[in-house]
């Protein structure tokens, strides 16, 4: 008898324990709602002379993904942050960059948000609606450490939403970084074909951009093949400039009607084609599809290829010399391309919403943190004077480090799909697009059929926004 | 009688009490998600915020979803590698049971693939069939042949990730065969062999049943597994393929809930997709029950 009860008490014991542990499972990540109750002084005291602030007891956790680079950057600014703020421990949770927005999703869905945590900007009307993100305003601006002014203003306002409107309003999170997506050329390449170096002001227009690129499509080694292109774009990412330069757009300024059935988006579009099928300025149509063109511009066989602030660390260690130019611009005459980004935001769901503010200022706004990550050459400093500073210094490649600065300020314009409450119907665009590019059917064709298939998912998204929207 | 009955119910009483943890299981991590993501494909949930139940609309929609549609072909066309699959793991297991010097070897090899992760076989497969420099076509190349850019071709892609998922549950197949064939009794062929059926008939007439059972089970076991294809598909085809030539269903289900924020769409899918294993299963059942009565 006494056996049986010990038994009973076993097994009664075992199955509690696989409950528990299978419901901590989803919770993991979000011990602190657990916490007890007294610990949720937060106070804001600033003590002057030590310089660090006090904000009570807190326990953060902080998800977020990046390369290896990035993540030691952070988890050091992170340090930093912990000893400017005793009583505050993160802890930090960094997932593989392709399965980050699921495992957010997933952490949402099963209402364990992070306390601190990166979210791509096209998320904030359907975060701030579900009422999943923390409103900063007020954090933002009472903190005395940190000057929001000093951040780039067009960063800041993607994180901006009124209720209807992206752009404006209260804040619903801060920059993690601006990616401005720049167009850079292979100097050496252009010395020794012996043709004059373009124009860091200027942009070229499509017809000079073709010609040039067809000049430095050549056979060096004599062996019958071609071994050097003038270019290799990818058109999930190099579209949306021509596009834009010819005067184009994917959808019209209300963010209501889809618009690439314009003329002069299907003109735009054509151009991308036929630099593979008409022009023969790229490698064939079947390798510009994957990375080789990014292989083949490392191994200095490509004229122009773009260049993102990512890609600096990478490309210090290129054979050759390369420089940043505007991209090439169509009957506008203006040179475009987007510019994007990554916010971090607090949960509406933190015990410490204070702390967890000061985190994400912290982590986009300090001086500290800030030369830790440009000096990783991972981004451009999200504070304007430092990046000034920081474009102006000669000695690190690319020598035109101004032009990001362009493209932040002045020429950069978001992608379309973050526009909306979702992407579906700007993705779709993408998906189907092969045909097109392989020359079996036009643009002009292609853009008539795929307009009203984008406009259904584009009314099916507003549809959900306006759902969500009167919760 | 009454001393019986209270035996009898104290041990049903311990009966119960050791299949709890197991059974608690399956109400917590299994029934309660499904009857969730059924009431949830009745409703517009976004993931984030309230459920509003709407009907059947999530249903109606699908029925009109050309994405739907072609995902579900996809999945179908991706079984096919289910038969060829099978029929080489049984040359492969009746080879290894002949005893040829390196068997264990060769077992070890073939079953290197099962126990690798899977996402660590999508890349490396990924690189493999890289059009310009992956090891497939550079292999081609040796006798002259201009491989086409596997993963980036509407044509090519599912046969591509087809073969690596062959390739990836060949081990699996050909143990289970490999053990089946080693409790054959041998007399059996002896038998046979004195009246004088030749390879082939012994093969047909006595291994082949023999091995049956397995052979139902991997199937079975396959076109579950092959319906809920992700993994490779989200590694290799990140985008769903060109033209969405490999987007299976699970991939879509995924794209809407997590992409797109379309939970109860999404839920309605795997309604579907859970029905379609449901009544494909119930019907092998029903196959392999009537041909054990005629044989």
């Amino acid at each position: 008898m006494k056996t049986k009860g010990w038994m009973t008490a076993l097994t009664l014991v075992v199955s509690a324990g696989l409950v528990l542990t299978g419901c901590g499972g989803g919770n993991k990540d979000n011990e602190e709602t657990k916490a007890p109750a007294e610990s949720t002084s937060t106070s804001t005291t600033t003590t002057g002379d030590a310089g660090k602030t006090d904000l009570g007891k807190a326990e953060l956790t902080f998800m977020f993904r990046g390369g290896p680079d990035e993540q030691t950057a952070y988890n050091k600014t992170v340090d930093q942050f912990e000893k400017d703020h005793p009583g505050v421990k993160v802890k930090v949770i960094s997932t593989a960059a392709d399965q980050y927005a699921t495992k957010l999703k997933a952490a949402i869905t099963g209402k364990s948000v992070p306390d601190v945590f990166y979210y791509d900007p096209g998320d904030l009307m359907a975060y701030a609606n579900g009422g999943v993100l923390l409103n900063l305003t007020q954090y933002v601006e009472n903190n005395k450490d940190i000057d929001i002014n000093k951040i780039w203003q067009k960063g800041v306002d993607l994180y901006r939403y009124d209720g209807a409107t992206v752009g404006q309003g209260d804040i619903y999170g801060l920059p993690k970084d601006l990616g401005p997506f720049s167009m850079g050329y292979n100097k050496t390449m252009f010395e020794k074909a012996g043709i004059a170096l373009p124009d860091k002001d200027k942009p070229y227009t499509w017809d000079e951009f073709m010609n040039v690129a067809q000049q430095l499509t050549k056979d060096n080694n004599g062996d019958g093949k071609l071994d050097q292109w003038g270019t290799g774009l990818n058109v999930t990412w190099n579209l949306q400039s021509l596009v834009w330069s010819n005067g184009a757009d994917w959808i019209d300024p209300t963010h209501t009607k889809v618009t690439v059935d314009d003329p002069k988006f299907a003109e735009a579009l054509q151009y991308f084609a036929d630099m593979q099928n008409k022009y023969h300025v790229t490698p064939s149509i079947a390798e510009a599809q994957t990375l080789d063109t990014y292989q083949r511009w490392m191994q200095g066989q490509i004229g122009f290829f773009p260049v993102g602030p990512w890609d600096m660390s990478t490309y210090e260690k290129l054979p050759f010399d390369y420089d940043l130019i505007p991209y090439p611009a169509g009957s506008t005459g203006q040179s475009a391309t987007w510019l994007g980004s990554l916010g971090i935001g607090v949960s509406s769901k933190t015990k410490y919403p204070e702390a967890a503010a000061a985190l994400t200022m912290y982590l986009t706004g300090s001086e500290e943190g800030m030369k830790l990550l440009s000096d990783a050459k991972v981004q451009i400093p999200n504070l304007t004077d430092m990046a000034t500073t920081w474009a102006a210094d000669a000695s690190s490649k690319p020598a035109n480090k101004e032009e990001f600065l362009q493209i932040v300020n002045e020429y950069g314009r978001p992608i379309p799909g973050i526009l909306t409450y979702n992407a579906e119907w700007y993705n779709l665009f993408f998906t189907d697009i092969q045909p097109v590019l392989d020359g079996k059917i036009t643009a002009a064709d292609y853009v008539k059929e795929e307009q009203p298939k984008m406009q259904k998912l584009l009314d099916k998204a507003i549809e959900s926004m306006n759902k969500s929207m009167n919760k | 009688m009454t001393t019986k009955s209270k035996l009898y119910r104290k041990e049903a009483y311990w009966g119960y009490l050791f299949i709890l943890p197991p059974v608690l299981g399956l109400l917590i991590f299994a029934l309660f998600p499904v009857i969730y993501s059924v009431y949830g494909s009745f409703t517009d949930w976004d993931g984030l915020g309230q459920m509003n139940f709407i009907g059947l609309d999530n249903y109606k929609e699908l029925f009109h979803d050309e994405l739907f549609y072609k995902a579900m072909r996809n999945t179908l066309y991706m079984m096919l590698g289910i038969p060829l699959g099978l029929l080489l793991a049984l040359m492969l297991a009746l080879g290894l049971n002949r005893g040829i010097p390196g068997t264990t070897a060769f077992r070890v090899v073939y079953y290197v693939p099962v126990i690798s992760s899977l996402a660590a076989i999508s890349i490396m497969w990924n690189l493999a069939y890289n059009g310009d420099f992956g090891l497939v076509n550079q292999f081609l190349d040796l006798f002259g042949i201009k491989g086409p850019n596997w993963l980036m071709d509407k044509s090519t892609v599912k046969p591509a990730i087809m073969l690596m998922m062959i390739w990836k549950g060949l081990g699996y197949t050909m143990l289970l065969y490999l053990a089946a064939l080693q409790s054959v009794p041998k007399d059996y062929y002896e038998a046979a062999e004195l009246d004088g059926a030749n390879a082939f008939s012994r093969l047909r007439h006595i291994t082949w049943p023999m091995v049956k059972p397995v052979t139902f089970f991997v199937v079975v076991t396959n076109i579950i597994g092959g319906s809920q294809v992700f993994t490779e598909i989200n590694i290799m085809t990140s985008t769903g393929g060109p033209e969405f030539s490999s987007a299976s269903v699970v991939f879509y289900v995924w794209q809407k809930a997590f992409g797109n924020l379309q939970m109860g769409y999404a839920s309605a899918m795997t309604v579907i997709l859970g029905l379609f294993i449901f009544i494909v299963t119930l019907v092998q059942f029903k196959l392999d029950r009537s041909s054990e009565i005629n044989e």
